[in-house]
């Protein structure tokens, strides 16, 4: 019997998907665990595998749309019958059952696609695969110098050095100054492609303002320097990252309207408490930037935020992140200290209300009341806020709060 | 202490040194004594250590090898020699089921210390009945040792260790490296089982032994003109070959072409590719290939037997290949 | 049924002169390849049985079309004598395409089964389990054909003589064991390569031994003609024929194991030269051997010019005979 497969709910908020890649094609046979298509949604990208074998019949979606979880994107049977061109929606048909989703509920994120195009193995070799992985490169990006287009390491390590081309506004592609030039061209990895449409959109739909302000840290490093050094065997290692993301969520528990998010899927849009002092949290992988959730951080303990931010970020770099870990949160706390910047004023995830983008610790000379030169430890912080959300003194009143927490760090070690 | 002489000398050198150093060793074979072997690897040793330790064998394959593993079984350390390596056919089951298997089936109560001398190799045109390699045939027999010097050090201190070695050992020289001239060093280490860095290179790795060694470094010399640089590991044994060697070329270089004279099909580099495949599959950077001969027997014109062997082209093509 | 006794009358000099001219043909055919071996025409190495043609003429005079003979890496005349194409036997030993075996065996290699040539041997003793399985397919067969094995002196040493002289005694197989007791293996005399004699080894498993004067053409002839027919209808049968060998052991071996005296002894048991007394005695003209030689060289001349003109063997043809084709391999 003909049976849908349907786009598949990834997560708790996830209201449609956009259909990125058949696995499958119509005709082919699959087994239980097959991945079938990949299936994006504005967080992550995840392969949809089978949970009964099957034959593909026809799929119903084109490649790169975008639809409403539960709509049917293909046709499927047990043994590739009922091949014939389905009923149209409506008029019942005893073969066409109700959607029965042969999904998995729960799909397994794919932070290597398998190395396919057009439904052909990308040929590679063996240590270009494994340098690609080393590097993010998505191996379906390159064109391979070797016979039959084999890409090795050295296309590889070519790959890894070109600059990313900015994509071309998507209103005027032909007005686009970039669609005239020369030069060697390559198609973005799905997680790449993913990226820019949501930053574009974010940064297109999102109303942003932006507060900077710097926290002055001498006692919050010594306080960090200390805790290391009595650490007791087994208890984590307490980075700056973790401190901010303490101070965010001290600040966030005392600010409960700063959990919250628009949600522009309905006429009017909707706001949307979320309560749960989630706290996103960015973390830099050989595939790309991503922004995992640290389920509950507002209320956790140091240590404890220590050690589930690490495991969370060893995780995010070993591509094990799920579509749940990118489930909830109103903030991400977006850290750029190791890299030399003063100031880091970010785009707000989208589904979120606001980031905080932490810059390098400075050593800066101060005058004290008498005008005397005095030496300070100031770290650069920038908010940015959805303003639909957010007025100006909120948002303000809200850095202040972390602020606070920084600079009179005890009051991280206490329970929040 | 060097100083210069052919291999067939050093050959020579080493039977005499080991006669001397040991009293148990001893040699015989077709024509090995009063005429000084059929390719003079032995030379002058009747005269030096007499005609009980060296002597002249009817032409009996099979007892000569099999009266070998009865006196290396009875205190004797044999140094026999078979003169062309096809004719180790007519001795098949001394070598296989009777020196490489006492020890093991005896339960380890003693061990074959014995050596097969035999030539193989083509360029000869001597025909399909003397020239063929088949080192892989004992590479494969458990018990068995295998090694093929390409130089003349090499001549000299493996065959010593050979006869040192507790084991059977097949050792094998090409007939057409007997003329080559080289220095000998009679103190060099000795051991079982170490290849040799004969040319470091960054570029692709070429894996070989005996004569082909030759061909693999005209091939360098011709790749280094294109900027490519290839590093030679000169297998020497066979069985054991020197994985550590091989993997760690490779793992540096990530290409690797492997070339002997054998027969292609099921040879030596068949088990050395499957090796690096198996072992050193995340290091390739191009497929494992292979250079050897083709799947024929070894024949006799000179114009057939030009074709058969494998030369620095091929040797330059594969390389090329791997870098494609 | 031929009679396996002896015959009286001595061999009439028309068959004695055929004899003569096979002989003339192998000498003259091996003095020309030794000269085309010195000048690098021929590759690899080639053993020739100069001195030892009575043996070849004789033996091979002695057998019936159906007969078959395996033969050793000293086989040139052997096959001559049996009348393989001189110009394909030049093309093979020179390595050319039109070999008889096209230019893939060479001299230790030089076959024609058409004629019940099991081939030349590179593998001392090799081609006495061959004669012995023909012989064995020729009684199974009832073919009335006989196998022949020639080995050398050498050969007495090899397991393989022990074993078939063992089961054609068993089978009474229709076989001739022909030795060409040349006294030198290689470089060792047989003295020091052989304890027992041929003669006691075929007492032992009771096959009747017979020797002759290897270089006496009507002896060998007469004899071989005998064992022959006797072992055509009473099984195995050994003639061992007591020969001389010219040259080294292959071309270019300078022979220094051996001493001068026998060398300059050599020429005075030539073959040739007693046969061709015996021819003259007999009433045959000078002029008559001489119009022989000029017209083996002749013959020698066109094969070698033939030879010399023909093609090198192609590579990728050579790759047809490593199987047979056939339809039940996917490849073929
Ligand atoms: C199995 C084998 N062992 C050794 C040889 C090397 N070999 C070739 S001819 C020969 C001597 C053979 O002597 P004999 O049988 O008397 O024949 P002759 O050369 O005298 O005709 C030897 C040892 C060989 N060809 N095959
Ligand atoms: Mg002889």
């Amino acid at each position: 019997m003909v049976r849908d497969l349907v786009m598949p709910k990834l997560g708790l908020t996830m209201t449609e998907g956009v259909l990125a890649e058949w696995r499958v094609s119509p005709g082919q046979p699959f087994k239980t665990g097959d991945v079938l298509v990949v299936v994006e949604t504005d967080k992550i990208a995840s392969e949809v595998e089978a949970d009964s074998d099957g034959v593909l019949i026809e799929t119903t979606i084109p490649v790169g749309e975008t639809v409403a979880v539960g709509t049917p994107i293909a046709r499927w049977s047990a043994d590739g019958s009922g091949a014939a061109p389905a009923p149209v929606n409506g008029t019942a048909s005893p073969a066409v059952e109700a959607p029965a989703p042969p999904a998995k509920a729960a799909p397994k994120t794919g932070p290597l696609p398998a190395p396919l195009r057009d439904g052909e193995r990308v040929l590679s070799t063996p240590l270009a695969r494994r340098r690609a992985q080393d590097l993010g490169v998505d191996l379906t990006t390159l064109t391979g110098s070797g016979p039959r287009g084999r890409i090795k390491m050295a296309d590889v390590e070519a790959a890894a050095q070109r600059p990313v081309s900015t994509p071309a506004p998507v209103s005027e592609p032909a007005l686009s100054p970039v669609a005239a030039l020369a030069g060697e061209r390559s198609k973005p990895t799905t997680m790449q492609a993913t990226i820019a449409r949501r930053l574009t959109a974010a940064k297109r739909d999102v109303p942003h303002f932006y507060l900077a302000a710097e926290a002055e840290v001498s006692e919050l490093m010594a306080l960090r320097e200390k805790l290391n050094a009595d650490a007791e065997p087994g208890s984590p290692r307490v980075s700056m990252t973790h401190l901010v993301l303490a101070a965010v969520g001290r600040a966030l528990a005392a600010t409960p309207d700063v959990d919250r998010v628009w949600d522009d899927s309905t006429p009017g849009g909707e706001i949307l408490s979320l309560g749960r002092g989630d706290i996103g949290m960015a973390v830099d992988t050989p595939r790309g930037l991503v922004a995992p959730v640290l389920r509950g951080g507002a209320r956790l303990p140091l240590d404890r935020l220590a050690r589930d931010a690490a495991a969370l970020t060893e995780r995010a770099r070993n591509g094990r992140l799920s579509a749940e870990d990118f489930e909830g949160g109103a903030i991400t706390v977006s850290n750029a200290g190791m890299h030399n910047v003063t100031f880091m004023t970010s785009i707000i995830n989208p589904g979120q209300s606001s980031i905080l983008g932490v810059g390098s610790v400075r050593s800066v000379f101060r005058p004290d009341e008498s005008g005397a030169p005095v030496l300070k430890r100031e770290l650069g912080l920038v908010l940015s806020a959805d303003h639909r959300l957010f007025d100006g003194v909120a948002a303000l009143a809200f850095l202040n709060r972390i602020i606070a927490g920084l600079e009179r760090p005890l009051r991280l070690l206490r329970t929040a | 202490m060097s100083k210069p002489l052919r291999y067939v000398n050093a050959i020579a050198q080493a039977l005499s040194d080991a006669m001397a150093a040991d009293p148990s060793v001893m040699l015989f074979g077709e024509d090995v004594a009063a005429a000084g072997g059929p390719f003079k690897a032995t030379r002058g040793l009747l005269d030096t250590h007499g005609p009980e330790r060296v002597r002249d064998t009817p032409i009996s394959e099979a007892s000569i090898v099999g009266a070998a593993v009865g006196a290396a079984l009875t205190g004797m350390r044999p140094v026999v020699e078979i003169m062309f390596m096809d004719f180790v056919a007519l001795a098949m089951d001394a070598v296989v089921n009777q020196a490489a298997k006492a020890r093991f089936m005896f339960g380890g109560q003693c061990s074959v210390p014995m050596v097969l001398r035999t030539p193989h190799g083509g360029g000869l045109n001597a025909g399909p009945q003397h020239s063929q390699c088949l080192e892989a045939w004992f590479a494969h027999i458990p018990g068995l040792r295998v090694v093929c010097p390409a130089t003349v050090a090499d001549a000299y201190s493996l065959l010593r260790a050979s006869i040192e070695a507790p084991d059977p050992v097949v050792f094998v020289e090409n007939k057409a490296l007997y003329a080559l001239q080289g220095d000998l060093d009679v103190d060099a280490p000795r051991g079982i089982g170490k290849a040799r860095i004969d040319r470091p290179g960054r570029h692709a790795t070429i894996v070989t032994y005996g004569a082909t060694l030759y061909a693999a470094r005209a091939a360098a010399d011709r790749l280094a003109q294109d900027g490519v640089e290839a590093e030679i590991v000169d297998l020497r044994w066979i069985q054991p070959w020197d994985e550590e060697a091989v993997f760690a070329s490779v793992a540096k270089t990530h290409r690797v072409v492997i070339a002997h004279e054998a027969v292609q099909a099921f040879g030596v580099g068949a088990e050395i590719a499957a090796r690096i495949a198996s072992d050193l599959f995340d290091e390739l950077d191009a497929p494992v290939l292979r250079v050897g001969a083709p799947f024929m027997p070894i024949p006799f014109a000179k114009s057939l037997e030009a074709a058969y062997l494998p030369d620095a082209d091929r040797i330059v093509a594969a390389v090329k290949d791997t870098l494609a | 049924m031929p009679s396996s006794a002896p015959r009286n009358d001595p061999f009439p000099p028309d068959r004695l002169l055929a004899l003569h001219r096979t002989m003339q043909l192998i000498r003259a055919t091996e003095t020309t390849l030794s000269k085309l071996f010195a000048d690098s025409e021929i590759p690899g190495f080639i053993h020739l049985s100069v001195g030892q043609e009575a043996v070849a003429a004789g033996v091979i005079g002695a057998l019936a079309p159906q007969d078959t003979f395996a033969t050793t890496h000293r086989g040139h005349g052997h096959v001559l004598a049996r009348g393989v194409a001189l110009d394909l036997f030049f093309k093979e030993i020179m390595g050319r395409a039109g070999g008889i075996c096209g230019g893939r065996g060479g001299s230790m290699h030089v076959a024609d089964l058409t004629l019940g040539v099991l081939g030349a041997n590179g593998i001392v003793g090799a081609g006495l389990p061959l004669a012995t399985g023909s012989a064995l397919a020729h009684q199974t067969r009832r073919s009335g054909g006989v196998a022949v094995a020639f080995f050398g002196d050498g050969a007495m040493a090899e397991g393989a003589l022990h074993e078939c002289l063992n089961m054609a005694a068993l089978w009474r197989l229709p076989m001739v064991f022909v030795c060409e007791n040349n006294g030198w293996s290689e470089f060792s005399p047989t003295s020091r390569q052989f304890a027992a004699t041929l003669d006691k080894l075929g007492a032992a498993f009771g096959i009747p031994h017979r020797q002759v004067d290897g270089n006496d053409l009507a002896a060998v002839a007469q004899a071989a003609t005998e064992v022959v027919e006797a072992a055509r209808s009473d099984g195995p049968r050994i003639l061992e024929c007591i020969t001389t060998r010219w040259h080294g052991h292959f071309e270019g071996d300078p022979q220094r194991y051996r001493n001068a005296d026998e060398i300059a002894g050599l020429p005075e048991n030539d073959p040739l030269r007693r046969s061709a007394e015996a021819l003259l005695a007999a009433g045959i003209e000078e002029q008559d051997l001489a119009a022989l030689v000029a017209s083996v060289d002749s013959d020698i001349a066109v094969a070698l010019e033939a030879a010399r003109a023909d093609a090198l063997p192609d590579f990728d043809a050579a790759f047809r005979d490593v199987y047979t084709p056939t339809t039940l391999t996917a490849g073929a």
